[in-house]
């Protein structure tokens, strides 16, 4: 039993290499920006950091399970717009808060599920139907509110997303509960196994009696209720819901998976690592607005960090 | 003596230390039809692979019209005059006739535009001879398979072919399409082209064949005229060796666990009945494409019997099927009816499936042991939604251990172990899944020798402890070794039971092969 014991250790500490990888790139990009400017490294701008990534980060979770399972969500940027238009008017209109926000979140979650009924049910290639989804409740949006944005959001609401606990603000709370959450789902529910399963093989997992198709939806639901989550959170920022809010979510809610190891053809990818990912390129937008330096530079960084991240990737993975 | 076509001496082609063919010659007179018969993994297709410029040989000399001939590539072979016609066709469904024809090496009007009027003359002109039904502007797709097959030995003739191999060319024709194959081999080789031609079909290689080289497990058997010799006599160069009997032990007892009853699926499998004991290990043995893995996966629950869709598409699918009743298949375990084309009831009753891909239908490659392992039945290892994990690496450990696996890390990625390590976690997962009937598709391929004797034990191991093993196989004798029982199947059908001293290599072949009368026994 001594041996089986030896054995068994769990290995709590095992830390995974890809994640040390990204934690690396952040430590580098760090030490760059904290010689070229001395307010970078002071405790609000760090905190403002976060802040700026958090939307980003929240949309990139769900994102990464979707990417995990060997699909992609394009819509998460519309989908975000239609919720929040669509809360933003029932809240205009009187009804409860929190009863406005169930709303949104139901928006989010129904078109979930109608991309992974498509995905899952009808054979269609996630790309395709979530290329559809990225115009048709962009569409919606614009329709329902003649493409103005909603003015009047409740106070209340907007204090609660701009306001903080022991001095983390609120949008920072919400993506670290999120990302608690989705790593217990992924590292310690029989779904985040199914999910990786069905991404890294669907053929043996089929074989399995995994259920594929139940799976596929959840991850797309997960993925437009978070899309909607961040919405929300952008809405009560900006006091305003604009049907075209969200444009380029989904490239960077990619990116930032991307470079937190999650592979495109799926079985592979980390919540810690595409959380670093999301501050990876917080952390540049920021950075160059300190130095004051042209946004277009800005992009310039964002498109060789993704490359090198993902030579990287390449290189350490081996074949 | 005219000169040979070509003329293959001393073949050899090692993997590693695996030799596959062994010192092998191959020769072929001009407008010959000449069949190149053996058992699967007799090393036909390295043989042909290796002419090809598939792969290169490890030692030997090619010799086209007794000139010394390099081949480094297929481009080689291409210009030597060799064309293979592979049994999956490799064509370009979305392409025209001409385009599939002319792939690769396109006409050019001025070296910059395709000449498409050009190629499409060309290409009539070749097909005219072969079949002028054939329109060169039609898609590929539009076409029948046995079309798209004159289509590819169009595209053999174009590059001036004088050697054409033909791997089992009629697997997926009808016999009138079979019956036309013959005329147009015939017609080639009066005008001088050779043919090679693999088959494991005797009644075809009677048909068309003037010679046939024989290979058994890597090695050159024989090669004999075809007028000078009998079925039986060349079934036997093919299955060869003498029949060792392998003390076999044997667990059965009466209690049947499974029980199929008419479970066919339309094109794949005719309707079959038949019952599997505790304890018993049923061999089922057959050619690659008799209906064993498709058998496999209607009771595994992965694949649709058709029947049940009878009522709802009425005649045609009846007419597919070739059924005469609306048989609604059962597959029953311990006399009760489990729900088909339901991998999940399936796996609850206790059916386990060990598929013969283990890259594309087992493996979750970077995965560890433990959740491979923990994959079919989760809910055994999850308490309140949550993974228990520390349960699981214990009863992983445990299997581990029972099966030999070292070395005893339950947390390793499954993707890091040997193919027979990755076998046994793979049938560790079935054992930590309380599976009582096991499902091995070729158990063993691409196994080394030493693991295959270890996956044996394992399988001996499950009837003694009282569990139902079924287990297809390609390799006499494997299922010789191993089955208390063997089924034969071929084109679909199970055509024959055997049992005692009828399990041997020459009964199974002629059954498989289809030289022997078909009998269904039942059961």
């Amino acid at each position: 039993m001594t041996e089986q014991a030896a054995a068994l250790k769990a290995n709590f500490f095992k830390f995974n290499i890809r994640d040390m990888g990204t934690l690396i790139g952040l430590v580098i990009i760090f030490a760059v920006f904290a010689a070229l400017s001395p307010v970078f490294l002071t405790g609000p701008n760090l905190i403002n950091i976060m802040q700026q990534s958090a939307i980003n980060a929240i949309v990139a979770l769900g994102m990464t399970l979707v990417i995990i399972s060997a699909g992609i969500d394009l819509s998460v940027g519309p989908v975000a717009a239609l919720s929040a238009v669509v809360c933003a008017s029932m809240m205009v209109a009187g009804v409860p808060v929190p009863v406005a926000l169930l709303g949104a979140l139901l928006v989010g979650a129904l078109y979930g599920v109608f991309n992974g009924v498509l995905i899952a049910y009808c054979g269609l290639q996630p790309f395709i139907v979530t290329l559809g989804g990225l115009s048709l409740c962009r569409a919606l949006a614009l329709i329902y509110t003649g493409g103005n944005p909603i003015f009047g959001i409740p106070q209340g609401f907007r204090s609660f997303i701009n306001g903080s606990l022991m001095g983390i603000p609120t949008p920072i709370i919400i993506a670290g509960l999120i990302a608690l959450t989705l790593w217990i789902v992924l590292n310690k529910t029989p779904l985040g196994e199914y999910i990786f399963a069905i991404g890294g093989n669907e053929e043996a997992a089929r074989v399995c009696g995994v259920p594929v198709a139940k799976t596929k939806i959840a991850v797309y639901v997960i993925s437009g209720v978070l899309a909607a989550i961040a919405a929300l959170i952008l809405v009560g920022r900006l006091g305003a819901a604009d049907p075209t809010l969200g444009n380029l979510w989904e490239m960077n809610a990619i990116a930032a998976a991307a470079i937190g190891g999650a592979s495109l053809m799926g079985g592979k990818g980390s919540i810690f690592g595409t959380i670093l990912g999301a501050v990876i390129l917080g952390t540049l937008i920021n950075g160059f607005t300190l130095l004051n330096i042209q946004s277009f530079y800005q992009l310039l960084a964002t498109g060789i960090i993704i490359i090198v991240a993902m030579l990287v990737d390449r290189a350490t993975r081996g074949k | 003596m005219t000169t040979e076509r070509l003329s293959m001496q001393g073949m050899v082609k090692k993997y590693g230390v695996v030799t596959v063919v062994d010192g092998v010659d191959f020769k072929v007179l001009p407008g010959e039809v000449h069949a190149l018969a053996g058992e699967n993994g007799a090393g036909k297709s390295t043989l042909l692979n290796m002419l090809c410029g598939v792969t290169t040989a490890t030692s030997g000399s090619i010799y086209i019209d007794g000139v010394k001939a390099e081949i480094r590539g297929p481009a080689d072979a291409r210009d030597l005059g060799i064309a293979m016609i592979h049994q999956e066709l490799q064509n370009i469904p979305e392409l025209t006739v001409f385009q599939n024809m002319f792939l690769g090496n396109p006409t050019t009007a001025g070296g910059v535009f395709v000449d498409k009027k050009h190629e499409a003359q060309r290409a009539r002109e070749i097909l005219a001879e072969l079949d002028p039904d054939i329109d060169p502007w039609a898609k590929i797709k539009t076409l029948k398979v046995s079309q798209q097959q004159i289509v590819e030995i169009a595209r053999a003739l174009l590059c001036n072919a004088k050697i054409i191999a033909m791997d089992e060319p009629t697997s997926s024709l009808t016999p009138s399409e079979f019956e036309r194959l013959a005329q147009l081999i015939r017609s080639l080789s009066a005008k001088g082209v050779s043919i090679i031609y693999v088959s494991h079909k005797m009644d075809e290689i009677f048909q068309v064949c003037d010679r046939i080289t024989v290979m058994r497990d890597g090695h050159y058997i024989g090669c004999v005229n075809i007028k000078d010799s009998t079925e039986d006599s060349i079934v036997t160069m093919m299955v060869g060796r003498k029949i060792e009997k392998i003390k076999h032990r044997s667990y059965l007892t009466d209690e049947v666990m499974l029980e199929v009853r008419n479970l066919g699926r339309s094109g794949a499998v005719k309707p079959v009945s038949f019952k599997v004991h505790r304890g018993e290990v049923l061999g089922i043995s057959g050619l690659v494409g008799s209906g064993r893995t498709e058998l496999f996966r209607l009771i595994a629950g992965l694949d649709r019997p058709t029947g049940l869709t009878v009522a709802k598409h009425t005649r045609m699918s009846r007419e597919i099927s070739g059924l005469d009743q609306p048989a609604m298949g059962e597959v029953l375990v311990k006399g009760e009816s489990i729900r088909l084309y339901s991998v999940k009831d399936a796996i609850a009753h206790g059916i386990g499936l060990v598929p013969e891909d283990r890259k594309l239908e087992g493996i979750l490659k970077s995965r560890s042991i433990n959740i491979n392992m923990a994959m079919p039945a989760m809910e055994r290892y999850t308490s309140i939604g949550w993974i228990k994990r520390g349960y699981l690496r214990s009863v992983a450990y445990q299997i581990m251990k029972e099966l030999n696996l070292r070395p005893l890390d339950v947390d390793r990625a499954i993707g890091t172990l040997s193919g027979g390590n990755q076998q046994k976690v793979i049938i560790g997962r079935w054992l930590a899944s309380g599976t009582e009937i096991f499902l091995f598709d070729e158990p063993t391929r691409g196994i080394d020798v030493g693991a295959k004797s270890e996956i044996y034990a394992v399988i001996e191991e499950l009837a003694r402890q009282g569990k139902a093993v079924l287990v297809i196989s390609s390799e006499m004798p494997e299922i010789i070794r191993i089955s208390d029982r063997v089924m034969v199947m071929r084109d679909g059908e199970m055509v024959a039971e055997l049992t005692g001293d009828d399990i041997n290599e020459a009964m199974i072949a002629q059954y498989a092969i289809g030289q022997a009368k078909a009998v269904h026994e039942g059961v």
